[in-house]
């Protein structure tokens, strides 16, 4: 009997003393959750600056208007969001009102705004979780009007509402997450949806593709995609890896995939796979394009001479060097802003995990309009459905737009004498 | 297919001569034209190893990576490969060995050697550059740390060859101001 009011008690104690440490899981879980969430928002791409803390801010954003920088959103309570109420936090993200006013909408409320409730607070939980840094804002240096914050409350009250996600009662509950994943908290539609004349995201065209910076966010519409020949792996494959069958990441993108993408779960990943070419089942793959080249052809040696070293005479290209050429989702589309972007600005090199990497791409300034839309040309037929009607005017315009940029060779990183 | 192409190497015209589409310029230099100090390293354009010089028209030179680089790039140019750098007598011998050359020997800068001809020329074209726009003293350093950069070695490390060039550019008169 005393054993057993003994057993009684320490259950008794047990109960009691676990308790409190119930509440801190539940907290805990939800910081946990908001941290996810935040990697899937891609919020450390922005409020990072290069080499700074991490959610400290100081992020130079170049807009048409000026120079943006993002903001400390640690706990700091002097200059973080420490202070912040959640329902301050909530306006924030949704409204694009915060302590400072109206928020320029590179912070992508307009996106933000269909996240859920509980996840809001999630993301609310997590960044009063971090550890402060007391690192002051910079001042924004954008120029008469647009300084003027009260001018962006006209620009909100027309473009930007605070509207609740609508899942589809049509569609599966994987596809509906995956809506979520990317309209939401991927935010991808404010990069790859046209912007009409008044800067808000053209919901007549969305995912169509937009030039930013010197590089077009490509057109990521079931439609294009499925044209592409993208399947579901390829597309994880790209997100996990930066890498896939159809080429590379590259420009913002690249960070994209970094921070963000290649850390979704696998059923997020699924979701977002699903969402973005339209179906759960999955989606047939095409064959890889691989013609025999046209050596007749006028972009013929200056491939042969300058790309084949790397992507191949065949266009195969080389595993963790270059990507193939074959079936290259940035040659094979309508658009060659890309093909003409990479040729001019080069890329870096950019190393995605321990055994994914791809060398650095020099720019090939030097070669004439028309030997560039021969190259392209060239590769279109060899490697590509689209036709090879690239025209020296197209890349002179591009090149023109690249070089007021100053974009022209920035990313070969090539020691020049 | 093939092209037919012109070149000259270290002063001698070579061509016209016909090179296959898959004929890189660092196959050309040892199979066509015997040349091979230049080395054959990663053979994907990442450890300099086999670069070459190219003296363009507008008094700068290039340094090119001739692994990656087809002969056919190479097509009415100017190109410096390790071979030319050193004086040689009558018999074809070598007499007397380029300034960078000498230094990269006083500092035993290098151990298998594999990439030393791409260091050669690297380093040739940052002097010479230096020649005709000198630098300030206190830059030095940095100018060859960057100068340098892409170039790998795998047995010395590297600081002998920095050393190397940094003591050449600072005893040279008129590399620096």
């Amino acid at each position: 009997m005393k054993n057993i009011i003994t057993l009684f008690m320490s259950l008794a104690f047990l109960l009691l003393s676990t308790q409190p440490s119930l509440a801190q899981t539940t907290s805990k879980d939800q910081i946990e959750k908001g941290k996810y969430l935040a990697v899937a928002g891609d919020c450390i791409a922005c409020h990072t600056a290069p080499e700074g803390m991490p959610f400290a801010g100081g992020l130079p954003m170049h807009t048409p208007f000026g120079v943006l920088y993002s903001t400390n959103i640690t706990s700091d309570k002097e200059t973080g969001i420490g202070e912040y109420s959640y329902e301050l936090f909530r306006q924030t993200m949704h409204e694009g009102k915060g302590r400072a006013g109206h928020l320029y909408p590179a912070m992508p409320y307009t996106s933000y705004t269909l996240l859920s409730e509980e996840d809001t607070q999630a993301l609310y939980a997590y960044f009063m979780s971090l550890p402060a840094v007391n690192q002051s804002n910079r001042d924004n240096e954008i120029f008469f009007p647009f300084n003027l914050r009260f001018g962006l409350g006209f620009w909100k009250a027309l473009f930007a509402k605070d509207i609740e996600f609508e899942k589809d009662p049509s569609k599966s509950v994987n596809w509906n997450r995956g809506n979520y994943l990317v309209n939401a908290l991927g935010h991808c539609g404010e990069c790859h949806t046209p912007r009409n004349i008044t800067m808000e995201l053209d919901q007549k065209r969305p995912m169509q593709g937009n030039v930013i910076a010197g590089f077009e966010a490509s057109d990521i519409t079931p439609l294009r995609l499925i044209a592409q020949g993208w399947t579901k792996p390829d597309l994880a494959s790209l997100f996990k890896n930066g890498y896939s069958n159809k080429g590379t990441v590259f420009g913002e993108m690249s960070m994209v995939v970094y921070h963000s993408l290649s850390r979704l779960n696998e059923a997020d990943m699924n979701a977002v796979t699903s969402y973005l070419l339209d179906t759960d089942v999955p989606v047939q793959s095409k064959p890889v394009i691989a013609r025999i080249p046209d050596a007749k052809s006028p972009g013929h040696n200056t491939y042969v001479n300058m790309c084949s070293g790397c992507h191949g005479l065949e266009g195969q290209g080389k595993p963790n060097i270059a990507p193939a050429m074959q079936s290259n989702a940035t040659i094979n589309r309508p658009s060659l802003y890309n093909s003409v972007a990479v040729l001019l600005r080069g890329i870096p090199s950019q190393k995605y995990n321990a055994t994914t990497a791809f060398y650095a791409m020099d720019s090939f300034e030097e070669l004439s309009d028309e030997q560039i839309a021969d190259l392209i040309n060239y590769m279109r037929t060899a490697w590509t459905d689209e036709p090879p009607n690239a025209s020296a005017a197209q890349v002179f315009r591009i090149r023109e737009e690249l070089e007021g940029l100053d974009l022209i060779g920035v990313g070969s990183g090539h020691v020049e004498f | 297919m093939s092209q037919t192409i012109n070149m000259n190497i270290n002063g001698q015209q070579i061509g016209p001569v016909e090179v296959q589409d898959h004929t890189m310029m660092i196959e050309f230099l040892h199979e066509k034209l015997n040349l091979t100090g230049t080395k054959f390293g990663c053979g994907a354009g990442v450890c300099h190893a086999c670069v070459v010089l190219v003296d363009n028209e507008d008094d700068t030179t290039s340094v090119e990576r001739s692994c990656i680089s087809g002969a056919g790039y190479f097509d009415g140019k100017k190109v410096r490969t390790v071979e030319g750098h050193a004086k040689t007598n009558e018999q074809g011998e070598v007499s007397e060995l380029s300034a960078v050359q000498l230094a990269f020997l006083e500092h035993y800068s290098f151990q298998c050697g594999w990439c030393t001809s791409g260091f050669v020329n690297t380093a040739t074209a940052l002097v010479e550059k230096l020649a005709k726009q000198p630098i300030n003293k206190d830059q030095v350093e940095k100018t060859v740390e960057d100068a340098l950069q892409d170039n790998i070695c795998r047995c010395t490390g590297y600081v002998k060859y920095y050393q190397a060039v940094k003591e050449l550019i600072l005893k040279t008169p008129g590399l620096t101001v």
